[in-house]
């Protein structure tokens, strides 16, 4: 496995991203696992039923090589199965399914599953709010249903349909090896004499060989054995959904096994069936049809569109203002991707923006896989703020082949359990994260698409995108449209945001749109302001406890009040090894986790405000240090410094977004800084980023306005519409706490003051930031928020 | 002639797509398959609620049919282990069977319902199973669009 890895990881970038081509590009690099896999498994079983087994079946009974036979035909067979066998793909949504104008459709929907609320974001390449425990895989460039993660060693997803095959491929192969292995030193312990021979020395290389995969496979099997008795998914336990929380989706520890192996096969879409037949796309429909065969036909015609498209990479969404696109990428890596450079260079430079860019040095050993996935994300128009991320989790070298997921993990929980998701899991965690994380060796199964990718895309940073991103959305001038809410959706980020132009994709992390595939724009386009002195915060805001998708109600409503009260809790939930995803909060849940969240934010206001006055950025720079410890080790109360939420009050809504963004530079070009929790110190950066980006929201909520009718003002209610966001934002938490705290500002108030009188400061898009406060002046819509609050949005 | 041809032609493509309106999933009970029963207000006008409600009510209670883990689904896993999965070939899942009798469903549905309102469901399985698509049609009627009022006059006097 580690030599495979390493060469899928060699291999990881063959060529430059195609943001041009229509059609995905091929890629070899994605076949060196899987050719690697195929070899390995077929190679070794010959060479032992040829070397090995024909003494075996004479010495003891021809019952070992059938048992080895059949073993093998059934690693075979479901190796075949989880290959080829389709994971669940949604097809491309129709065009009439979003015929909502993209500037007022929020980007994120809530829905609540059995009492917990669970955010559905908006998929700007695959049109559609992606159902629960749905995410966009970058590789395949496709939303998949239940996502596991995309396996590199049979290069497919693993979803909903081939779980199952995945899972039993695992078995069986830790069995076949087990076997193997078994098989081959009785051999060799009864011809000790005749080692020389041929036969034993091939049998001992492929013991040695089964020897070799054993430990990343038992490792990994076990792993999965916790995520079915658990009901989770990798997806989700790499990104701590529900640490400490409960799972929405869990039915029991039996059930959950049921539903795994005994389960009928779930269906294909049929649409995607469509995709060989040529269909032209004429609208028109013949006259000669009846009317029931030609609405078949057209129905059918728009599902061809949709495949076809689906192929060429989904049609562009209707580009929202200029301006709203891609705000961040210029932070980017431009100069990598064209693609993503004619988008940029649609919007319109801010100097806050281009403040970003001297600054923004990914490290070069990552820098190339950064600019990969940023390319693919920023091409499908998803997550600038993997982009982002990926300069932050360039950082950490040892993480490469960890999915973005892991991103999202406290870097504590990476380094100490590998991807076995931090130290609940010794056994699989251990075996699965025993391989270093360097070189995606030891987690076979989460390298991001056959590259080894500095995955640790922050969770912080992703999630503070997401905040930045909500705001930003806002800010571009979608106007919140109520009607669009239909589901007490509360993020006011908007689908416009999101749907950017969706070049293909090539190859970016898997998990990266699990984190924060449509939240990069928003998030890029925050406030530029961070830049500079961001990178003083070293001390990432630990991940705010990624709780936003399920988190209830009450819990948000608490952090709300919490979010005044600076406390060290929050630092322990925003730390990445306690992530209180998807917390049942009552009403009086405790404080703790927004204390510190409190803190986060008022940290990492400090270091979204460097140009502050004195006193606050002077305060960040003494705990920085400290703040990186403190993340990574305890939840002690870091930050002594008193709350800077005024400080990073409003103005910063557009900078908010390039703060986020400048957050994880930070971590980037302060290596020393960030040697052992460098994701929390880029969760940290990112959630301070996304405090701006609540801070912003709340502030145009406030502007915007009329709307008295949460908390009484838009100051307040911004607030709590920020909390909701936070909660509900799909990234793992970090900014949640940051934005609400931001969100409580006393200041908030003024907010729309200062936006108003600073028209220069990081308006990244001008027009974005009137139009929505524009469209915001009129009605007030009331949205059902997390935990049946009532919010008016002002629309 | 040909204009008048055309014009022809587009007085016969007399009904067109008005609007789609969804339904979508209901995941209150988690991800297995159940689509709302909530009417869509823009039907109100189109169908009576209790016709759409049985219509959606039925059809969640075929896919919770075809989802149910029981004997026959435990029984077709076991079976196609067995053979390495080559049963597939041959024999329809538990599942599969379903969906031909929901599709049969709906296409009696549409027949029998909707079509006469001007009405068409779409199978589900079609969008990935996310919403059930249901188109409403209007009759633009011999005067034609407004676009092409004038050109269908002029075919209609020529006529």
């Amino acid at each position: 496995m580690p030599g495979s890895s390493k060469s899928g990881g060699a291999g990881g970038l063959p060529s430059p991203p195609h943001t041009a081509s229509p059609s995905r590009p091929l890629r070899p690099s994605r076949y060196v696992p899987v050719s690697a896999a195929t070899a390995f498994l077929v190679g070794s079983t010959t060479l032992f039923f040829c070397f090995t087994c024909p003494w075996l079946s004479e010495q003891f009974s021809v019952v070992v090589p059938i048992y080895n036979g059949v073993t093998f035909l059934f690693v075979l067979a479901n190796f075949c199965m989880a290959t080829f066998m389709d994971p669940g793909i949604f097809p491309r949504a129709d065009e009439d399914e979003d015929k909502e104008d993209d500037f007022r459709a929020p980007l994120y929907k809530t829905v609540e599953i059995r009492g917990i609320q669970v955010r559905m974001k908006w998929c700007s390449t695959c049109r559609f709010y992606r159902p629960p425990r749905c995410s966009h895989c970058s590789v395949c460039d496709n939303c998949v249903e239940d996502f596991d993660h995309h396996c590199p060693w049979v290069n497919n997803c693993i979803g909903r349909r081939n779980y199952r095959h995945f899972f039993l491929f695992l078995l069986s192969l830790t069995v076949h090896i087990m076997g193997v292995f078994g098989f081959g030193l009785l051999y060799v312990l009864y011809h000790t004499q005749q080692l020389d021979t041929v036969h034993s020395a091939v049998t001992m290389a492929v013991m040695c060989v089964a020897g070799l995969f054993f430990i990343p496979v038992a490792g990994l099997t076990g792993f999965h054995m916790v995520l079915v008795a658990r009901g989770r998914t990798t997806n989700e336990q790499v990104t701590g959904k529900f640490r400490g929380g409960v799972n929405p989706f869990t039915n029991g520890c039996w059930k959950n096994v049921s539903h795994v192996l005994c389960s009928s096969q779930a269906p294909r879409s049929l649409s995607l069936f469509v995709l060989s037949l040529s269909v032209s796309l004429s609208p028109s429909l013949p006259p000669s049809l009846s009317l029931s065969l030609s609405l078949y036909l057209t129905q059918s015609k728009s599902s061809l569109e949709m495949m076809e498209s689906q192929s060429c990479d989904a049609e562009p969404p209707p580009p929202p203002k200029p301006e709203l696109r891609y705000p961040g990428l210029s932070r980017g890596h431009q100069e990598q991707h064209t693609e993503e450079s004619s988008l940029l260079s649609k919007a319109p430079p801010t100097p806050t923006m281009y403040k970003y860019r001297p600054t923004y040095s990914s490290p070069g050993k990552n820098h190339t896989a950064l600019t990969h996935a940023y390319a693919n994300q920023m091409s499908r128009g998803d997550s600038l703020k993997e982009s982002s991320s990926l300069l932050q989790s360039s950082q950490q070298p040892g993480f490469r082949s960890e999915p973005s997921l892991d991103g999202r993990e406290a870097p504590g929980e990476r380094g100490g359990g590998g991807l076995g998701g931090g130290g609940d899991r010794p056994g699989g965690g251990g075996s699965v994260g025993g391989a270093p994380g360097s070189g995606g060796g030891g987690i076979p199964g989460y390298s991001l698409g056959g590259r080894s990718y500095p995955s640790f895309s922050d969770p912080t940073v992703l999630s503070s995108g997401g905040g930045a991103s909500r705001s930003s959305s806002v800010r571009s001038g979608s106007a919140h449209n109520a009607a669009h809410i239909s589901e007490a959706t509360t993020s006011t980020s908007y689908k416009s945001l999101a749907n950017q132009t969706p070049p293909p994709r090539n190859g970016s992390l898997s998990y990266d749109s699990l984190l924060t595939p449509s939240e990069s724009p928003d998030f890029e386009s925050a406030a530029p302001d961070m830049s500079p002195g961001r990178h003083r915060t070293p001390a990432p805001p630990p991940v705010l406890g990624y709780s936003s998708p399920y988190l209830s109600a009450q819990l948000s409503q608490q952090r709300d009040a919490e979010l005044h009260q600076p406390s060290a809790s929050s630092v322990a939930l925003l730390s990445s090894p306690h992530r209180a995803h998807y917390l049942r909060v009552t009403s009086s849940s405790s404080p703790p986790p927004p204390p510190e969240r409190e803190r986060l934010l008022q940290e990492s206001h400090s270091h979204s405000h460097h140009s502050q006055p004195p006193p606050s950025s002077a305060a960040p720079q003494p705990p920085h240090p400290h703040h990186h410890h403190s993340s990574h080790s305890s939840r002690p109360p870091r930050f002594s410094r008193p709350p800077l939420l005024s400080d990073s009050a409003a103005p910063h809504h557009y900078p908010y977004r390039t703060r986020s963004t400048d957050t994880p530079l930070a971590p980037s070009t302060h290596p020393p800084r960030s040697p052992h929790p460098p994701p929390l110190g880029k969760s940290l950066s990112y959630s301070s980023a996304a405090a701006a980006e609540m801070q912003y929201r709340m502030v145009r909520k406030a502007s915007a306005s009329a709307g008295g009718g949460g908390g009484g003002g838009g100051g307040i209610q911004a607030p709590k519409d920020e909390i909701q966001m936070k909660l509900l934002s799909r990234t793992n938490g970090q900014p949640r706490s940051s934005l609400s705290s931001s969100g409580s500002t006393p200041s908030s108030p003024s907010h729309p003051i200062s936006m108003s009188t600073r028209p220069g400061q990081a308006y990244p898009s001008p027009g974005n930031t009137q139009s929505p406060a524009h469209k915001l002046g009129g009605g007030v819509k009331k949205v059902t928020g997390v935990g049946g609050t009532t919010y008016e949005i002002s629309v | 002639m040909s204009t008048e041809f055309h014009n022809l032609q587009e007085l016969r493509h007399s009904v067109s797509v008005a609007t789609k309106v969804f339904i979508q999933r209901d995941y209150s009970q988690g991800t297995t398959c159940r689509f709302q029963t909530k009417f869509p207000s823009e039907l109100d006008s189109r169908i009576e609620r209790t016709l759409l409600e049985d219509t959606v009510k039925t059809l969640n209670s075929y896919y919770a049919e075809a989802e149910k883990m029981g004997g026959q689904s435990y029984m077709e896993g076991c079976l196609a282990c067995a053979t390495a999965y080559l049963i597939f070939l041959c024999m329809e899942t538990r599942y599969e069977k379903m969906l031909k009798k929901i599709s049969g469903y709906i296409q009696e549905q549409n027949e029998k319902i909707y079509a006469p309102r001007g009405l068409l469901l779409t199978d589900p399985i079609e969008r990935g199973m996310r919403v059930i698509e249901v188109s409403v049609f209007e009759d633009r009627g011999s005067s034609g669009s407004s676009h092409s009022s004038s050109v269908s006059s002029g075919g209609i006097s020529q006529r």
